[in-house]
C-alpha cells in the first residue's frame, strides 16, 4: 500500500482485490437468482390477491365460499357446488389412482427384474409427459362415449373425470412413491428374508411401513395434481355449476369453472374467477408446506 | 396458395385486422378473412372465435378492430358507442338423437325442458325416457339468442351439461337417446364425421334456410360485426367485402347461413 | 404353503398393476397413432389451417409452440443454473435457503390454471404486453425454474468433492472452480434438466391460453400473438367438428414431447461423466 512498494506487489494487490469483488459480486448475484423464486412466489400470491380483493370488500368471503348457487347471469357467486365437484373428482382419482400407483412403485423398486425395470420406468415417465389436454382429448373423445353407452346419460360427469384424472396422477405418485421405496436399506430387506419372510412380508411389513412418510409425500403431490388439473378435467365433467347429482350426471370444478367463464367474465365475476385461483393457490402451497413438515418429521 | 401468401407477407411489414368474437361467426369471418388477404395483401385479418359478449367487450376496449357477435347488443351495451353492420341471418335447430320418437315440440315446452321442468320424454310425447339437456355456454352468441327468442328470461336449467362447442354438442347429442341440444342451423350436416342428429320442427315448422329466410321458423338472429365507430380504413374495406355479393353469396350461404339481403334486417 | 400362496397372489396383483400402467400408456399411445397418422403428411405439417373447421395444416401452431417454448427457455436456464450454482456451492443451510427452497416446490406445484390467470393480470394486462409470445413465455418460465433449477443442484451435488479439491489446491478461486469444474462436469444432466423442462412447457394449455391467445399466426417479434399446438387441440376437441386435424395435432405434440424425453434420455446415456 505504501507508496514506494514494488511494483509488483501493487498489482497484485489489485489484482486479488478486484478477484475478491468480482467474486463477491457473482456471488450476490447468484443470490439474487435463487431469491428471484421467492420473489416470483410472492408476485403471484400478491397479485392474484389483488385481483381477487373485491370478493372480500364487495360481496362477501362468507358468502363466497358457503353460497349453493353459481349464476353469472344473476350475479351469484356461491362457489360451494364447484368445491364439492373439485372434492368428489379428486378423491374418485385418489381412489383409483393411488392403489395403481404405489403397486407400480413396489413392482420397479421389489419385484421386476432390472431388464423389465428398465422398460416400466420410462414408460411411466412417458405417462407424465403426456400434455393434459391430449388426455382431455382422449377422454372426451374415446372414454366420454363409450361412459355415454354403457350408463345410458351423456357420459360427462365425476366418473369420467376419475378416469382420466387417476390416468394422470398415476405417474406422479409411482414416481415419488419409488424413489421413497428405494431410499430404504437393502440391509433392511436382507434382514427380513433372513427371518424367513416371503418377498410379499417384507414388502408388505418391513419396505411399506419404512417408505410410509415418502409414500404419503407422493400421495399428497398426486392429490394437489388432481385438484389443479385443468384442461382435462374440463373436457369430461360437463360444467354445470351445481352440486353433482350421481357419478354419471354434469358437475363442475373449481379449475373448470375458471376456462368456462374467463372470456366473457368481467368485473366482480372475474374478481370471483380470480378468488378461486387464490385459494386454488393457497391450498396447493398448504400441500407442500404438509410435504416438507412430514419430511422433517421423517429426518 | 394461403399458406404461402401468408408466410411471405407476413416477414414485410403488413397492417393487422384483428377480428374476435362469435364462434358461429367464424365460418364467414375466417374464410372471408383469407380471401380478402388474397385480394390485399398489405392487410391480414387475425381471427379469433372467444364468444360474442368477448367479442364485443374487446372491440369497445379497442384489443379488436371488429367484434363479432351472433347476438344483438344487451341494453347495458348501448353506451358503448358501437356500430352495428349486419352480415348474415341464422337459424337456431333444436336438435335430438335420430332414435328420439319425438319430432315436434312448441316454444313452450322446448321453454319447460330446458328450464328444467319437463323431466322426461313421455310428458311431449316420446318414449319413457329421461331428458338430459345439452346448453352452450354462457360466452356462445346462440346460448344468448336461444334464452332471448325461447326462454324469454326463463333461467336455463342450471343442471344441464354446458360444453363449449357447436361440434361437440352435435356429436353428444347424436349419440344419446335422451339429448336435447341446440345448434346453428348450418353446423345440423355434419362435414367430417357420419353422426347424424334430428332437427326437432318447432310449433309445426321445421326449419330450413327458407322458413328461416322468411320468418315462418320462430328461431333465428341476426349477425352482426360490431366496430368502435363508423368502420374506417382496412376495417371499413374488409367489411365491404363481406358484404359483396362473392361472400354473400359464397361463404355465407356455404356455411348455411343465409344472406342478409335475403333474410333482411331486422 | 399358505403364505406362499398370500405371495403369489400378492407378486402377482404387484405385476398387474404394473403392466395396467403401461398398458394404459400403450393404448393411449397406439389410439393417438392410429387416428392422427392418417391426417399426418408435410402437408398438415406446413401449411396454414384454413376456415372454421381448420382444414388443411397446423404450421403457425407448431411455430408458435417451438418459439415460445425456446423463449422460455431462454430466460428460466440463467436464472435456474445460477440459482442452483448459488444453493448448491454458496449457500449456508439456514433460514433464507430453506425459504428459497419451499418458493421452489410451491412453483413447481402452482396449478397451471393458476399460473395462466397471473400471467394474464401481470405479464398481458397490468405490464401491457398483450397476448404474446414474450407474455407466454414469462409465464412458462416460472413453470420451468423450479425443474431446471432441480436438476442442476443435483447434478452439481453429484460432482465428486475431489474434482474440486484438485482445483483449488492449483489456486482457483470459487467462480472458477464453478465455471471450470463443477458446470462442464454436471453440463449433461443440466442440460437433461433443460430439455425435460422443455417437454413441459411444449405440452402446457392453461397458461399459455391465457398469455399467448389464440389468433392463428406466425410469430416473428416476442410481441406477436400466436396458438400454441396445445391450444389448437383444445379448440379443436371442444368445438368438435374437425376430429381428424384434432388426432394430427394431438399425434404431433406427443411425438414431440416423446422426442425431448427420449433425446433427455440419450444425452444422459452418452455424454454424463459424474
Amino acid at each position: 500500500m505504501s507508496q514506494d512498494a514494488p511494483k509488483v506487489t501493487k498489482s497484485l494487490q489489485l489484482v486479488s482485490r478486484s478477484t475478491y469483488v468480482k467474486e463477491w459480486l457473482l456471488q450476490a448475484l447468484f443470490f439474487m437468482c435463487a431469491f428471484a423464486f421467492v420473489l416470483a412466489v410472492a408476485l403471484i400470491f400478491v397479485f392474484v390477491g389483488w385481483k381477487a380483493l373485491p370478493i372480500f370488500t364487495d360481496y362477501g368471503f362468507w358468502k363466497f365460499i358457503s353460497g349453493t348457487e353459481w349464476s353469472s347471469s344473476s350475479k351469484v357467486f356461491g362457489i360451494l357446488p364447484l368445491i364439492a365437484g373439485t372434492v368428489l373428482v379428486t378423491l374418485g382419482a385418489l381412489a383409483l389412482g393411488t392403489p395403481l400407483a404405489v403397486g407400480t412403485a413396489v413392482f420397479l423398486s421389489d419385484v421386476a427384474s432390472p431388464r423389465v425395470r428398465a422398460f416400466v420406468r420410462p414408460a411411466v415417465e412417458l405417462l407424465a409427459g403426456i400434455p393434459s389436454v391430449v388426455y382431455g382429448f382422449f377422454g372426451i373423445i374415446f372414454l366420454r362415449a363409450l361412459i355415454a353407452q354403457f350408463s345410458m346419460t351423456l357420459g360427462f360427469g365425476a366418473f369420467t373425470a376419475w378416469i382420466v384424472l387417476a390416468i394422470m396422477i398415476v405417474p406422479t405418485i409411482a414416481a415419488l412413491s419409488e424413489d421413497a421405496l428405494r431410499s430404504i436399506p437393502e440391509g433392511i430387506r436382507e434382514a427380513s428374508y433372513a427371518m424367513g419372510a416371503t418377498q410379499w412380508q417384507t414388502i408388505y411389513k418391513v419396505v411399506i411401513p419404512a417408505a410410509k412418510i415418502g409414500i404419503i409425500d407422493a400421495i399428497i403431490l398426486g392429490m394437489g395434481r388432481a385438484i389443479g388439473e385443468t384442461m382435462a378435467v374440463l373436457m369430461v365433467v360437463g360444467n354445470a355449476p351445481v352440486f353433482p347429482k350421481g357419478i354419471f350426471a354434469p358437475l363442475a370444478t373449481m379449475t373448470s369453472q375458471i376456462v368456462m367463464d374467463m372470456p366473457y367474465a368481467v368485473g366482480l365475476h372475474r374478481t370471483a374467477l380470480f378468488a378461486m385461483a387464490a385459494m386454488l393457490f393457497v391450498f396447493s402451497m398448504l400441500l407442500v408446506a404438509s410435504v416438507r413438515l412430514l419430511s422433517r418429521l421423517r429426518d | 396458395m394461403v399458406p404461402l401468401a401468408g408466410c411471405t407477407t407476413n416477414s414485410q411489414r403488413t397492417e393487422q385486422l384483428s377480428v374476435s368474437g362469435s364462434t358461429t361467426l367464424l365460418p364467414i369471418s375466417e374464410q372471408s378473412g383469407e380471401a380478402f388477404h388474397l385480394k390485399d395483401p398489405q392487410v391480414s385479418v387475425l381471427v379469433s372465435g372467444l364468444g360474442s359478449s368477448a367479442g364485443i367487450e374487446a372491440v369497445s376496449a379497442g384489443t379488436a378492430d371488429i367484434g363479432t357477435s351472433s347476438r344483438d347488443l344487451k341494453p347495458e351495451e348501448g353506451p358503448l358507442g358501437l356500430v352495428d353492420t349486419p352480415v348474415a341471418y341464422d337459424g337456431i335447430a333444436v336438435i335430438v338423437s335420430p332414435a328420439n320418437g319425438v319430432d315436434n315440440l312448441t316454444m313452450a315446452q322446448l321453454r319447460d325442458i330446458f328450464a328444467g321442468k319437463i323431466h322426461n320424454w313421455s310428458e311431449v310425447g316420446g318414449a319413457d325416457r329421461r331428458i338430459d339437456l345439452v346448453n352452450r355456454d354462457e360466452a356462445s352468441g346462440t346460448r344468448e339468442a336461444f334464452k332471448k327468442i325461447v326462454m324469454k328470461d326463463v333461467p336455463f336449467d342450471p343442471a344441464a351439461a354446458v360444453l363449449p362447442g357447436t361440434g361437440q354438442v352435435r356429436d353428444v347429442v347424436a349419440r344419446a337417446p335422451g339429448a336435447i341440444g341446440y345448434i346453428s342451423l348450418g353446423f345440423v350436416e355434419p362435414r367430417f364425421t357420419d353422426v347424424r342428429v334430428k332437427a326437432l320442427s318447432i310449433d309445426g315448422v321445421t326449419p330450413s334456410k327458407k322458413s328461416v329466410a322468411d320468418r315462418t321458423y320462430p328461431i333465428g338472429r341476426t349477425l352482426h360485426f360490431f366496430t368502435k365507430g363508423q368502420p374506417q380504413g382496412a376495417a371499413k374495406r374488409y367489411i365491404e367485402f363481406v358484404l359483396s355479393d362473392a361472400v354473400q353469396k359464397g361463404v355465407v350461404v356455404d356455411a348455411g347461413f343465409i344472406p342478409i339481403a335475403e333474410g333482411g334486417s331486422k | 404353503m399358505n403364505r406362499t400362496i398370500t405371495n403369489r397372489i400378492a407378486i402377482g396383483v404387484l405385476w398387474f398393476a404394473a403392466m395396467l400402467t403401461v398398458a394404459v400408456l400403450g393404448a393411449l399411445l397406439l389410439y393417438v397413432f392410429v387416428n392422427g397418422i392418417r391426417v399426418i403428411s408435410p402437408a398438415f405439417i406446413f401449411t396454414w389451417p384454413r376456415g372454421v373447421n381448420a382444414e388443411g395444416g397446423i404450421w403457425p401452431t407448431i411455430v408458435s409452440t417451438i418459439y415460445v417454448t425456446a423463449l422460455a427457455m431462454l430466460i428460466s436456464t440463467p436464472i435456474a443454473v445460477l440459482a442452483a450454482v448459488y444453493l448448491a456451492e454458496y449457500a449456508f443451510q439456514g433460514r433464507i435457503v430453506n425459504t428459497i427452497r419451499f418458493a421452489a416446490d410451491s412453483l413447481s406445484s402452482v396449478p397451471s390454471i393458476v399460473m395462466g390467470l397471473f400471467g394474464f393480470a401481470l405479464f398481458v394486462e397490468a405490464m401491457g404486453m398483450g397476448l404474446s409470445m414474450i407474455s407466454a413465455a414469462l409465464a412458462l418460465s416460472l413453470l420451468m425454474l423450479p425443474i431446471i433449477m432441480r436438476a442442476t443442484e443435483e447434478a452439481i451435488r453429484a460432482v465428486p468433492k475431489y474434482m474440486r479439491w484438485g482445483a483449488y489446491g492449483l489456486g482457483a478461486t470459487k467462480w472458477q472452480v464453478v465455471r471450470r469444474t463443477v458446470l462442464p462436469a454436471a453440463a449433461p444432466r443440466i442440460i437433461t434438466g433443460i430439455v425435460l423442462a422443455m417437454g413441459r412447457a411444449v405440452g402446457e394449455t392453461a397458461v399459455v391460453l391465457y398469455t399467448m391467445g389464440q389468433a392463428v399466426n406466425l410469430p416473428t417479434t416476442p410481441l406477436d400473438s400466436g396458438r400454441p399446438m396445445t391450444v389448437h387441440l383444445y379448440l379443436l376437441a371442444v368445438e368438435g367438428i374437425n376430429l381428424p386435424a384434432a388426432f394430427g395435432t394431438a399425434l404431433l405434440l406427443i411425438v414431440m414431447i416423446l422426442g425431448f424425453n427420449l433425446s433427455a434420455r440419450w444425452i444422459l446415456r452418452h455424454y454424463r461423466k459424474v
